[in-house]
């Protein structure tokens, strides 16, 4: 009992984790609908920027956000404004697909230039500290990151709803058209979404960066799952995005321990395909919203 | 008529010119990753050849010819193939040394064998590069199999009795990372241990992006596992170990396979105090017996002096030893025929602790050097030292009482 306790309990944390990667893709992939192939990419940069500011000041890894959210925030809505926009323009959204796969590879390719393909290592600062609940052994910042990861979804989803710009992102996830001859502009809108998914991401890097080592490729370990919660969650629901997080981290930790770790995928996808087939619209979705696809 | 017989007899006599100046150098092709993800260690391992080559260069050459290294940039299996052809055709080296990289080895490998000339494989370990039966390939280094024989030899050894156990009486586990390397490694780990009669309780792979590995730990603790054999990047290395502690599974022993394990900042990331006591099996590294491996120190500083830092890995000192003992064996013959330098070849026979890296050198069946071995090594307070085999340890094996 006590061992199937630690296993859902490490299952929450994974999932926690999965979680606060993708809030902003949930954002900028789920609601606005631009596939970011470069999301995993923004988290790695945000891990080596906590890496420095812990290290070069000494300070505790948290304070990194002060620095690391603004500059990702000022990074996506720069990628928006000059490399997604002036493709949006060419009327065919594949393109965007690749210019992501892209940046994706020459920010990896340039965090091996400037980093080196060694290892990063951030400071924990008791971060790595076990906290013991009954039974149950968890890690300080692993809870960080599950509370963080509730308040970050909680946030999104009042800015969406209660406010203007919030107001605004969404008519301009739901027609494009229609909320332009509103009176929105539609390009700042769309580059500030991306930036807000971007600072989201941020603050991913660093509470994660802490408890990971951080190399070129870091990013890379987190994206798929990243796509997976998204999509299973159901487009642009981001409490289904989280929900789905908490699934997929659950299945991974029971099927890890009870079936084997070289099945955990097997397991994983298999569900996912599984929900995919049941419901097309994700468990949260309402259905698929495939305007922006074919306008 | 007569214009274009005096053209042609001027470009002979240019072309001959030509071919008699270039006559005073030998060429050889230095073929590893020099960019992308495998830089790194791609360039320690060439620094190690062109150590070889300085020191072989200034003795005199080799037949009295300077060697000179042309460069290859094997950044991706494709650029391996391109870049190996164009050493091969258009620079005309005599033979190619390589590649730290098992995939690019296999890759460029076979052009060179379409081509005729020979290849000297220093680094790679993959049993697939001398698996092929190819003729002109040769491979100085030990490999995935004898990174597992070791491993378990070091089990039945030293581990066994240092726990205070009989070898059949411990619980061991294998967890891999699921690619070649970590499946081909923990192949070789299971049957060498059914060999030995060692009771293998589990044996996982799982990818080594993963970013959790607390259910796989979890398990191990659960089934009471004494030992646990990983083969593993660098990632993944840091996440068990970490995540071992975290879950409070102490195991009698952990014995890591090369890659991650035997690199400083995986100890640095994981804590020296956390990986203190940690086994690793490897090339042959820095801090080790000298007496088994003499020349160990000579090559350190000429390390140090021609690249102001030291040694990164113990990869450039693995391809020293085997491009310098190849080259020598070159000066002993005549001529750069690929006959000849195969012909050569069968008379390489370097005894054990007379070499840099401690092995021997003697090329058996598929042209594998038979007397490649690896090293056992411990981190010791924040040091990797050598522990096994016992003539060339610096210190005891120790276990956690």
């Amino acid at each position: 009992m006590d061992i199937l306790l630690q296993v859902l309990a490490n299952g929450l944390m994974l999932g926690g984790l999965f979680a606060i990667v993708s809030v902003g893709l949930t954002l900028i992939f789920g609601i606005v609908k631009v596939v970011n192939f470069a999301h995993g990419e923004f988290l790695m940069l945000g891990m080596y920027g906590t890496y420095l500011v812990t290290t070069a000041l000494g300070l505790h890894p948290f304070v990194a956000v002060i620095a690391v959210v603004p500059v990702l925030f000022i990074l996506g809505a720069l990628t928006q404004r000059l490399l997604i926009q002036p493709l949006m323009a060419s009327g065919d959204d594949h393109i965007q697909i690749f210019a992501t796969v892209g940046l994706s590879t020459a920010l990896i390719n340039l965090a091996l230039l400037v980093f080196g393909a060694d290892i990063a290592n951030t400071p924990p600062h008791g971060l790595r500290a076990p906290i013991e609940i009954g039974p149950v052994r968890v890690l300080a910042g692993q809870v960080v990151i599950f509370l963080a990861a509730i308040a970050l979804v909680v946030g999104l989803q009042a800015f969406l709803a209660r406010t203007q710009t919030g107001r605004a992102i969404r008519a301009v996830a739901q027609n494009r058209a229609a909320a332009e001859l509103m009176g929105i502009d539609v390009t700042r809108i769309y580059a500030l979404t991306f930036g807000i998914g971007a600072a989201c991401v941020g603050v991913a890097a660093v509470l994660v960066a802490p408890l990971y080592p951080t190399s070129p490729n870091s990013g890379t370990y987190f994206v798929l799952t990243a796509f997976v919660v998204v999509v299973l969650g159901g487009l642009g629901s981001i409490g289904g995005a989280f929900a789905g997080s908490l699934l997929i981290g659950l299945i991974d930790s029971v099927a890890g321990f009870y079936v084997g770790s070289d099945m955990r995928e097997i397991a994983v996808f298999g569900v996912f395909l599984l929900i995919l087939i049941l419901r097309p619209s994700g468990l949260f979705g309402s259905r698929l919203k495939l305007a922006h696809v074919s306008p | 008529m007569r214009k274009s017989v005096v053209a042609a007899s001027i470009a002979a006599v240019v072309l001959g010119l030509a071919a008699g100046a270039a006559r005073a150098d030998v060429k050889f092709g230095a073929l590893y990753p020099f960019s992308g993800q495998l830089a790194l260690l791609g360039e320690e391992s060439a620094r190690g050849l062109e150590l070889a080559v300085e020191e072989i260069n200034a003795a005199g050459g080799v037949q009295g010819e300077k060697v000179v290294l042309v460069r290859g940039d094997a950044v991706d299996n494709n650029q391996a193939i391109g870049e190996a052809r164009r050493l091969i055709s258009l620079e005309r080296v005599v033979a190619l040394f390589g590649t730290y990289s098992s995939a690019r080895s296999i890759a460029a490998s076979q052009v060179a064998e379409l081509a005729g000339v020979p290849y000297f494989e220093l680094g790679a370990v993959a049993d697939e590069v001398t698996g092929r039966g190819l003729k002109f390939l040769y491979r100085t280094n030990p490999t995935a199999e004898d990174m597992a024989k070791l491993a378990v030899e070091m089990i039945v050894n030293k581990v066994a009795g240092g726990l205070g156990k009989k070898p059949e009486e411990l619980k061991i586990g294998i967890i891999h990372e699921d690619s070649n390397y970590g499946t081909s490694v923990a192949g070789h780990q299971k049957k060498y241990a059914a060999a030995a009669k060692l009771n293998v309780v589990t044996s996982q792979a799982y990818p080594a992006s993963t970013v959790d590995m607390s259910s796989l730990v979890l398990d191990l603790k659960r089934r009471g596992v004494d030992i646990v054999m990983q083969t593993s990047y660098q990632n993944d290395s840091v996440l068990f170990l970490q995540q071992a502690n975290e879950a409070g599974f102490k195991p009698g022993a952990i014995i890591g396979g090369g890659g991650g394990y035997s690199m400083q900042p995986t100890a640095d990331a994981v804590g020296h105090g956390v990986i203190e006591g940690v086994l690793d099996t490897d090339f042959t590294q820095f801090l080790v017996n000298t007496k088994y491996t003499p020349g160990i120190e000579g090559f350190v500083e000429a390390y140090k002096k021609k690249y102001n830092g030291n040694p990164r890995s113990g990869h450039s000192l693995n391809n020293y030893v085997g491009a310098k003992l190849i080259l020598q064996e070159l000066n002993k013959t005549k001529g750069f025929t690929p006959d000849t330098i195969t012909k050569a070849m069968k008379n390489l026979d370097v005894k054990a602790g007379t070499t840099a890296v401690g092995y021997g050198f003697k090329f058996g069946t598929n042209n594998q050097n038979e007397r490649a071995a690896m090293m056992g090594m411990q981190w010791q307070n924040g040091k990797l030292v050598t522990v096994y085999p016992d003539e060339a340890a610096v210190s005891p094996m120790q276990f956690r009482k």
